[in-house]
């Protein structure tokens, strides 16, 4: 099939350098991830990351970039997202002004636009720019791309199987270095089976508590192992009642690092209260998990307290 | 095809043969990913197994659905023991997809009548002709409607249906006003009065279809006008842009992807194909309590026109029916509940949902008759 393209060296090797090369970083990656991110640089095919909210599917793209010590670029996904502001645009203001000042010349009305739409009046968006790179394959991250309507996922599959993009006045552009593509995706609308088709696929579920604690301890190194168990046993716990919005790692960092700030040495009823904020985001959320369970939670917590302790 | 050994021998033949085997478990794997397949296996040369199931996962999923029946597939496959999942899958591709909705053996409440033979549908057209009877139909309520009339008034709804969704997919595109001005077009016209923009031509801004989010009511009570209410459906389908249709009595079953046939007759046969276990009342309130857990992010409060087709017959607690709704209202632009009993002289909206639902609800509609049903145009 294609040729294998030419990475830094080391990166890419294997599974293992992947692995090592994002704890490094202190992004946490399962051996499934790390598996897929490898085929990814070597298959050099797009991946489509699904998962709940928070699970750090954008974290992944940063982390790759950096692994790989390439730019990432990025481009996130609205409603109305068009070619316009995804792909490029004519700087018009530079243009309207270039023919003002061209006026007393004496060239030709073909040579005035040839010069008004050269590179000069040109006005990248991202994706342009990740098919541009001189020197090595960006990352490209195309985030919530369930959000853009499906005329523009039309087009994106057309980019991503060529990795080139035709301007109308200037000529096609080809990528001579094609980006690493990473799509991201919340499932809020179904996405086209041809764009499914042509990505390599990868379902990033919650971590499981040990992840969830390595996690958290990477982030901040200043939390004591007990906190940071308590924290991702209770984010766990929260995790099952059924919110509308549970929360996810993000969540969990943002609330360990909430009691940190805060002098906490462990997770009680209380400080649980002052951290709602950082782990529900509606105020049902916080109902049931005041009303339902604050009890059970911290007694999971308790109990698991004493064990390790003993 | 089962290979017995423990340790997974990636060899292209195996490889070939897996591809083939997932594909009859219900995995969408296409050539171009058994392709795909064989290139990672290649560059996956680390002797640890699991990279080789990891690889080939995130190569020939495109889906979670996949990715949740990957697994078994693959310890089938070179692990030698066939799990419950797979096995029970071999030779039934993807059936298993709805059968997680209730078990099969249930009897389907949708049967009766849905899944008629289409040459009907040939017949009724030369049948129905003449304005009088046309008339008399649209106004019949569906319940009372003789079964002698039933076929005629399908082919009158279906055409009706029919221009209904067109006249709305053209009053969009006439109804959008110079949109702004584009700049690009602009200027290169003018580029020979020296820039000066004087023509100015506009980009016209492109339709904005709806987002439409359906809740249908199935639940025996509501069985004489559900049949005309999933036609409507159908037929409304065809002109949102983003249409998520759902069942409910007791649970709640999307349906969105088997509206989606070509042809109605087709996508009738695949809705009395579903398994139904529906017994027992109406619960509004926990049907929607389910789509707020689960389908919210379905919801847009820019565009989203979320409908609700009942007669409010709810055995549950009005309280959760209301608290539910008033989820769902912050969260829409519109709540259009449509009650078959309205259609009723002497009905009042008085049983304890629906009085629960009125103040949640923007647009109280009948819908018991093709008349009714027409008239909602306005409101879409």
């Amino acid at each position: 099939m294609g040729s294998l393209q030419h990475l830094p060296p080391g990166v890419g090797q294997s599974v293992d350098v992947i692995v090592s090369g994002f704890e490094r970083l202190g992004y946490i990656a399962d051996r499934s991830l790390a598996t897929a991110v490898f085929l990814v640089t070597k298959l050099r095919k797009p991946m489509l990351i699904e998962g709940h909210a928070g699970v750090g599917k954008t974290e992944l793209a940063k982390a790759l970039a950096s692994l790989l010590g390439t730019r990432l670029i990025r481009l996130q996904c609205y409603e109305g997202l068009d070619v316009n502001s995804a792909v490029y645009e004519w700087n018009y203001q530079k243009q309207l002004l270039a023919i003002k000042i061209g006026e007393g010349s004496d060239e030709t009305v073909e040579e005035k636009e040839r010069h008004v739409f050269s590179r000069e009046f040109l006005l990248e968006r991202p994706l342009l720019q990740s098919i541009q790179e001189k020197d090595a394959s960006p990352v490209l991250l195309i985030d919530e791309i369930d959000r853009a309507d499906e005329a523009f996922e039309a087009f994106l599959l057309e980019l991503l199987s060529d990795y080139q993009i035709t301007i109308p006045e200037l000529g096609t552009v080809r990528a001579k270095h094609a980006p690493h593509v990473l799509l991201t995706s919340n499932r809020s609308r179904e996405l086209s089976d041809a764009l499914r088709r042509r990505c390599l696929y990868q379902w990033i579920d919650y971590p499981s508590l040990e992840k969830e604690m390595k996690i958290v301890r990477t982030r901040l190194p200043a939390i004591e192992e007990k906190l940071a168990r308590q924290v991702a046993k209770y984010v766990h716990a929260v995790r099952g009642l059924n919110l509308s919005k549970p929360p996810g790692v993000a969540e969990t960092l943002d609330c360990a690092q909430a009691l940190l700030a805060l002098g906490k040495q462990r997770l009680d009823g209380e400080a649980i209260d002052l951290t709602m904020g950082s782990i529900s985001k509606s105020v049902d959320d916080t109902a049931r998990i005041k009303s339902a369970t604050v009890d059970k939670l911290l007694v999971v917590s308790d109990e698991d307290l004493r064990q390790p302790g003993q | 095809m089962i290979r017995s050994s423990h340790q997974p021998e990636a060899s292209a033949r195996n490889i070939v043969e897996f591809c083939r085997f997932a594909r009859e478990n219900g995995i969408a794997a296409s050539v171009e990913e058994t392709l795909a397949s064989l290139e990672a296996t290649t560059v996956l040369t680390s002797n640890r197994p699991e990279d080789l199931k990891f690889g080939l996962r995130s190569v020939m999923c495109s889906s979670k659905e996949d990715w949740d029946l990957f697994e078994g597939c693959f310890q089938a496959f070179w692990e030698g023991h066939v799990s419950g999942t797979a096995a029970e899958r071999t030779g039934h591709p993807r059936e298993s997809r709805g059968s997680r909705l209730g078990r099969r053996d249930m009897p389907s409440l949708m049967s009766t009548g849905w899944a008629n033979d289409p040459s009907s549908e040939q017949d009724g057209v030369q049948a129905v002709a003449g304005a009088s009877p046309h008339e008399r139909l649209t106004k019949a309520d569906f319940s009372t409607l003789p079964d002698t009339d039933m076929a005629a008034l399908e082919q009158i709804s279906l055409r009706l249906f029919r221009q209904m969704s067109r006249r709305l997919s053209r009053r969009r595109r006439s109804g959008t006003s110079r949109g702004l001005v584009d700049l690009r077009r602009t200027i290169r016209r003018n580029i020979s009065r020296g820039g000066e923009p004087i023509n100015l031509l506009f980009r016209e801004r492109s339709p904005r279809p709806h987002r439409l989010v359906t809740l249908l009511d199935i639940s025996g009570s509501m069985s004489p006008y559900s049949l005309f209410l999933v036609k409507f459906l159908y037929a409304l389908e065809k002109h949102f842009r983003h249409v998520d249709t759902f069942l409910f009595s007791t649970s709640l079953v999307e349906i969105t992807h088997l509206l989606r046939g070509a042809r109605l007759q087709d996508s009738l046969r695949d809705l009395s194909d579903l398994p139904a276990g529906w017994s027992g009342g109406t619960s509004i309130g926990g049907s929607l309590r389910e789509f707020n857990q689960i389908q919210r992010s379905k919801l847009r409060s820019s565009d989203t026109l979320f409908m609700i087709l009942s007669d409010g017959w709810d055995t549950g607690d009005p309280g959760i029916l209301a608290a539910e709704l008033a989820t769902v209202k912050r969260r829409v632009r519109k709540i259009i509940w449509l009650n078959p009993l309205l259609g009723l002289e002497d009905y009042q909206p008085i049983t304890g949902g629906m009085s629960a639902a009125l103040p949640h609800i923007d647009v109280f509609a009948s819908a018991h008759n093709l008349e009714s049903l027409l008239a909602l145009e306005k409101h879409l």
